[in-house]
């Protein structure tokens, strides 16, 4: 059965404390995101990120199938995120209609499949009768905060990581080429975005906030499970390595300052470009592990510039 | 009060008649029938229920000629329980084409026939009918995904059995009238040699509905002998597709592009020319099952023996055939279902072992059993 | 038992888990419990199991509530039931790798399962009367029996058979079979020898899960 998870009263007073104090309890600074690691499974597009110690896992698929009859150029792309009982008791079996779960799967849906991370026009196959369906399957394996963020992580790992078997097109037929045939094709990816969460706390009585002339609020970013069950507010601000920014989600709660916003771009950024490198460069450590013998094999001459 | 306590009271030991012990305590009420000899059902142990059968009595091929679009079924009685198998069949258009140099350079059809690729299942819903509507219940998914996996993996269904060859109607210019005509048909000589490639491929499908009425045990061995009586009548519509369809091409434009689409052609079914399923027959098997019970030693107590000494630790087992009714179904949960042949050929065995212990004795005894059973099964429909 | 590697405690915010990763299959189970059931669930005797099972691709299908049927069989036999009665056990199961063609098997994920279910109990301290193992041995056409068979020998065998023995004083004796899953094309005769060769194989496969089992604890009570 469901059960909200419930912080005691004196732990609740505990964690403000330290806030107000400038200390959080795993002794990060208020502005530190916590340590990702990236490994990739066997199969292309399988992807398990861990972000402290949540950890989200991430299976890329693809199958041929009709497009939807209005856009007979497009590929399909599907993000399915279901979560259970193993993240915590506080999720229930096939029951996604919960508020936090509505949450995390639209604000990814938002910040992966609307902002076009993915080229879904390079799906089309046979325009109007034959694409490519990708689909990502989100797994929530372990939460203590922070799943919008390592599911991000997880799925644009997992989309550039992922090869799709590659086809021939004869007449009407399309001929599926075996992985052990051919070297399958990457995916096309337009951009990187990346989710930062920030967690908003009041250190005074709400009226003091609102009326009060300097809003001291706290900010943190990347809170853990005790963390977020705390907090006032929640802003999610996704970017790019482009500087472009691609979603912001603010659902209510406490109110911010706007130069807050500003500001908290800017540190979501430096954050951006670090985990963006980071996943392109686990990638590239998994295909040279992957393609040890590629370097002998290769028929290619040598070039000098 | 203490007036209470001065009079006398006699106690009565309480008694049920048969019928209301075995609603109020299935598990007693078993043990003491197993104890004289017989079950609940007033079957012996190793008695198996007679099957009576309908065949194919529902489809347009059947007895009397229906306008409906079934193409195969049957109907099993057994005991109080009803089963109702109908199939119906659609057709799919194979798109893809999973190329493999392997198939290429050796002939794929002979060497390959041993691979499960080759082979196909049918799509069944099993319905358990109980009085009330609603979702169906996790024994009826796991029920069809069974009867699923089992099809599949006996080799019943090649693949090359549900391809479409498919005819052309043909109108003709002078009096319109149309007349469809078959690869094979004799009177194609007349025709172009290329009339009949047509570049994309088809396959029937298959789906079987099995509705169960008055569950009273387990029903898979009843679905599985009702689904293969049903396989085995199965015949298959000719289809042909339009001549003018045979090249449609489409342009559609959108967003300022242009691109020209081959339509899917329409293809259809023909309502006179059909022709039987081509299964591999020698695959086809029957299902029957059983339960392994711990005869309770209590039991056998009776108002003679009760001062003998009867040994309470020696667990004594019997095999049951053919579970039926609740008491069984709840008191015996090591059960066996097997899937054989009259051979002895087993295409399939399933074990699940509860209190009961399943010695390798009670295995052989009833791998025979099944083996008779099949043999009876198979007569039923000859 | 090659490429075999399991790790029990993975998660954090569960009773139990296990990491169970074979040379084709990965499996991560979950036990949650007891815990305070819903009232449909609960069964007023006995512990009432709820069990999960996502597949590795795509939303769980009849495929999976099969899984969850065999599985329910096989645990509710080794869990000691009757000790926690009105209350809740939740084993979640997330197949993270296949190892074979799902629209074809699901047997080497049935057996990863029962396997890490095994270890995910005995992790999360909940009371069992004994263990539940399990092989998967492919006969083929030329009459070898294969233990753990990749799916291209699965595919291209005579009989695929899954098997669970429960095992008791030790790991030492067999006391029951819990599950047997046969397919294909076979006799009594090579039943019996896949009883033979399984039981074999699961009583050496459970002294590896014992040593796993010793060593995590050892390490727990240094800590």
């Amino acid at each position: 059965m469901a059960k909200d998870i419930i912080v005691s009263n004196s732990e609740a007073k505990f964690i403000l404390e330290t806030l107000k104090i400038n200390q959080r309890l795993d002794g990060r600074k208020f502005t530190d995101f916590r340590d990702v690691t990236i490994t990739f499974g066997k199969e292309y597009g399988d992807v398990m990120v861990t972000l402290g110690d949540t950890k989200v896992h991430c299976r890329i698929s693809c199958e041929i199938t009709q497009p939807y009859e209005d856009r007979p150029f497009e590929g399909l792309f599907l993000i399915s995120t279901e979560s259970t009982p193993m993240a915590g008791a506080q999720f229930e079996n096939g029951n996604n209609v919960g508020e936090d779960e509505v949450l995390i799967s639209r604000i990814i849906e938002k910040a992966v499949r609307r902002s076009s991370a993915l080229d879904i026009e390079g799906l089309c196959i046979i325009a109007g009768s034959k694409c490519w369906a990708v689909r990502a399957n989100v797994h929530f394996l372990n939460g203590d905060g922070g799943f919008i963020d390592a599911s991000c992580i997880a799925v644009m790992a997992g989309l550039m990581h992922f090869k799709k078997p590659d086809i021939t097109i004869d007449g009407n037929n399309i001929i599926v080429h075996p992985v052990e045939e051919r070297e399958p094709v990457p995916l096309g990816i337009l951009h990187v975005p990346i989710c930062v969460t920030f967690s908003f706390y009041n250190p005074q009585d709400t009226e003091a906030n609102i009326k009060g002339e300097n809003n001291s609020e706290i900010v943190i970013i990347d809170a853990t499970l005790k963390e977020e069950l705390m907090r006032d507010g929640v802003l999610t601000v996704t970017l790019n390595k482009n500087r472009e920014v691609v979603q912001v989600s603010k659902a209510g709660g406490l109110p911010m300052d706007a130069i807050t916003l500003m500001d908290c771009c800017h540190k979501a950024y430096g954050i951006t470009e670090r985990i963006t490198d980071q996943i392109i460069n686990a990638i590239k450590e998994d295909y040279k592990t992957r393609n040890k013998y590629a370097s002998i094999l290769s028929s290619e001459n040598d070039r000098y510039t | 009060m203490s007036n209470d306590l001065e009079k006398t009271i006699d106690i009565h030991p309480v008694s049920f008649t048969p019928e209301v012990l075995a609603r109020i305590s299935p598990e007693l009420s078993l043990q003491k029938h197993l104890s004289l000899g017989f079950r609940p059902s007033l079957k012996g142990f190793e008695e198996f229920r007679e099957i009576q059968l309908n065949e194919d009595f529902l489809s347009r091929y059947g007895k009397e000629h229906k306008d409906n679009n079934i193409i195969g079924s049957n109907v099993l009685k057994c005991g109080d329980t009803f089963v109702v198998t109908t199939i119906t069949g659609g057709i799919i258009e194979d798109s893809v084409v999973y190329k493999n140099m392997e198939n290429e350079l050796i002939g794929v059809d002979d060497i390959k026939s041993t691979d499960l690729s080759n082979y196909t299942s049918i799509y069944p819903v099993v319905e358990v009918e109980r009085g009330r509507a609603g979702a169906c219940t996790d024994e009826e998914m796991a029920l069809s995904q069974r009867l699923y996996d089992y099809v599949l993996y006996s080799k019943i269904l090649p693949k090359e059995a549900l391809k479409v060859q498919p005819g052309i109607r043909i109108t003709d210019n002078n009096n319109g009238n149309a007349k469809v005509i078959y690869p094979d048909s004799s009177d194609n000589s007349t025709l172009p040699d290329n009339v009949f490639q047509i570049s994309k491929k088809w396959s029937y499908l298959l789906y079987a509905k099995i509705k169960v009425f008055s569950r009273t045990g387990p029903v898979f061995d009843l679905c599985w002998n009702s689904l293969m009586y049903a396989l085995q009548s199965v015949q298959l519509p000719r289809a042909f597709v339009d001549e003018r369809a045979t090249d449609l091409k489409m342009t559609i434009r959108t967003k300022g592009r242009n691109a020209t689409i081959r339509e899917t052609y329409e293809i259809l079914s023909d309502p006179c020319q059909q022709y039987s399923l081509r299964l591999h027959s020698e695959n086809i098997a029957y299902a029957s099952n059983y339960g392994i019970i711990n005869l309770d030693p209590e039991a056998k107590i009776t108002e003679e023996n009760s001062d003998e000494d009867i040994d309470m630790d020696a667990i004594e087992s019997v095999l049951l055939a053919d579970l039926d009714t609740e008491a069984e179904e709840n008191s015996v949960n090591s059960t066996i279902s097997v899937i054989s042949n009259s051979e002895g050929g087993l295409k399939h065995v399933s074990i699940f072992g509860g209190d009961a212990k399943i010695t390798p004795e009670m295995l052989k005894k009833l791998l025979k059993l099944s083996q008779k059973r099949a043999c009876y099964l198979e007569d039923e429909i000859k | 038992m090659e490429g075999l590697n399991v790790s029990t405690g993975y998660l954090s915010q569960v009773d139990g888990s296990t990491h169970y990763k074979t040379s084709t299959t990965t499996v991560l189970c979950s036990v949650t419990g007891p815990i305070e059931p819903k009232s449909r669930q609960e069964l007023p005797t006995k512990l009432a199991l709820e069990l999960i099972v996502r597949p590795s691709v795509g939303v769980p299908t009849t495929r999976e509530i099969l899984i969850q049927d065999k599985l329910n069989s096989v645990l509710n036999q080794i869990i000691v039931g009757y000790l926690y009665p009105r209350q809740l056990c939740q084993i979640t199961f997330q197949i993270m790798e296949s190892g074979e063609k799902m629209e074809y098997f699901h047997i080497k994920e049935l057996i990863a399962c029962v396997n890490a279910a095994t270890l995910a109990l005995i992790d999360s301290a909940i009371a069992l009367q004994s263990m539940a193992v399990g092989v998967v041995i492919a006969v083929t056409y030329d009459d070898s029996y294969i233990v753990d068979p990749s799916n291209e020998i699965m595919q291209n065998s005579r009989s695929v058979h899954g098997l669970v023995l429960e095992l008791i004083e030790g790991s030492n004796v067999v006391k029951n079979v819990l599950l047997l899953d046969s397919n294909g094309d076979f006799n009594d005769a090579a039943l019996f020898k896949v009883l033979e060769v399984g039981e074999e194989n699961i009583l050496k496969l459970s002294k590896h899960f014992r040593k796993i089992i010793e060593s995590k604890v050892k390490q727990t009570l240094t800590e």
